[in-house]
């Protein structure tokens, strides 16, 4: 029943999906938007009109920021059912067959093991690089390759080498109880909150002011939100991470 | 008339074929080693020694300059990273009872 019912839902999910295949235009077929003029204003203009030299992070944040907005919410989505499939599988009654599985391999689970003091040593001395590291990656995503997706999961992986040397104890301050929503929503809620004060300024949500005197603003949104997608992303790993070890 | 670019230029290539060199031999010896333990062994070498060497030789070949500091920075992280990932692979290989090959159990068997 419970097959039939997601074999049901992914026909469903997949009939509009291959529609939309079928309806786009051949590959590399020239007369598409994307070769008459779009990569060429990406290219000629996207650096004043974007406002961000690196070009990826341009169409990423400006000319595509709604598909990134939904790209963020397709990560958060993943953190709730990871989150919901691993609750679920520790709450599972005896008997069950999906149970009997999570048994056998808790039986064969290494016994944990004190951290090496090597391990520990150099985790402690490049912690504040890994740090600085992942903040540059995120700030000068305007510039450089990086960006918030990217610096995000530096800093993801510097909690989780954190948490294994340190202990989720002293981890877990880092990601207080209050703040642990906001920071996994973290990335969805800067674009909302992005969005509207774009709106406020262009009547568009997401927009951003085109004026030249505006440059400023532009970057400075851009900033706020590669920040924002740096640290929800930073929160999955770390989230995902602790409910994994938690078991 | 041998010039300064040319010494330079030998340095580099010396290097970087070391480096290649024990590339090559890590990456063998991962795929023919017998057990965990040597391969962990053999896959480290790459990294610190392979990687280390061809660093070396860019930042050599790069001259003095921003660059070549960035270069050495990463030199410097790959020598204290990659020991410590086969120290703690090895030890928790250990740890989990991962027993060592021993010619003599082979042939038993």
């Amino acid at each position: 029943m419970k097959k039939a019912f997601v074999a049901a839902l992914l026909i469903v999910t997949a009939i509009p999906l291959l529609i939309g295949v079928v309806a786009l235009p051949p590959h590399g077929d020239p007369d598409t938007p994307v070769h008459t003029h779009i990569s060429a204003r990406y290219l000629e203009e996207g650096r004043e009109e974007a406002g961000a030299d690196n070009i990826v992070t341009g169409v990423l944040l400006n000319y595509r920021g709604l598909d990134t907005a939904g790209e963020v919410t397709v990560i958060f989505t993943a953190l709730m059912a990871g989150l919901a499939v691993l609750i679920s599988h520790k709450k599972q009654p005896e008997g069950d067959a999906t149970y009997d599985a999570a048994e056998a391999a808790a039986e064969d689970a290494p016994v944990r093991a004190p951290v090496s003091p090597v391990v520990s040593f150099v985790v402690r001395l490049l912690a504040p690089f890994i740090a600085l590291f992942a903040v540059y990656v995120i700030v000068n995503g305007h510039v450089t390759p990086g960006g918030g997706f990217q610096g995000g999961a530096i800093l993801g992986a510097l909690f989780i080498a954190l948490t294994i040397v340190l202990g989720r104890e002293r981890t877990r301050t880092l990601m207080p109880r209050l703040a642990q929503p906001w920071m996994q929503g973290a990335a969805l809620l800067t674009f909302v909150g992005v969005g509207i004060v774009g709106g406020a300024l262009t009547g568009h949500f997401l927009g951003y002011p085109a004026q030249a005197s505006l440059h400023l603003a532009r970057e400075l949104m851009m900033l706020v939100l590669e920040a924002g997608i740096g640290l929800g992303g930073a929160a999955v790993f770390a989230t995902l991470f602790l409910q994994m070890e938690a078991e | 008339m041998i010039s300064a670019v040319d010494i330079r230029n030998a340095v580099t290539v010396v290097l970087a074929a070391v480096g290649a060199l024990f590339f090559l031999v890590g990456t063998i010896g991962l795929v023919r080693l017998p057990d965990f333990y040597a391969r962990t062994h053999a896959a480290t070498k790459c990294d610190t020694v392979g990687a280390g060497s061809l660093l070396l030789a860019l930042a050599v070949f790069n001259g003095f300059d921003a660059s070549t500091l960035k270069i050495i920075a990463l030199a410097g992280l790959v020598l204290l990273s990659s020991p410590t990932i086969g120290h703690a692979l090895a030890r928790a290989a250990h740890r989990t009872g991962v027993a060592p090959w021993q010619a003599r159990k082979e042939r038993a068997s």
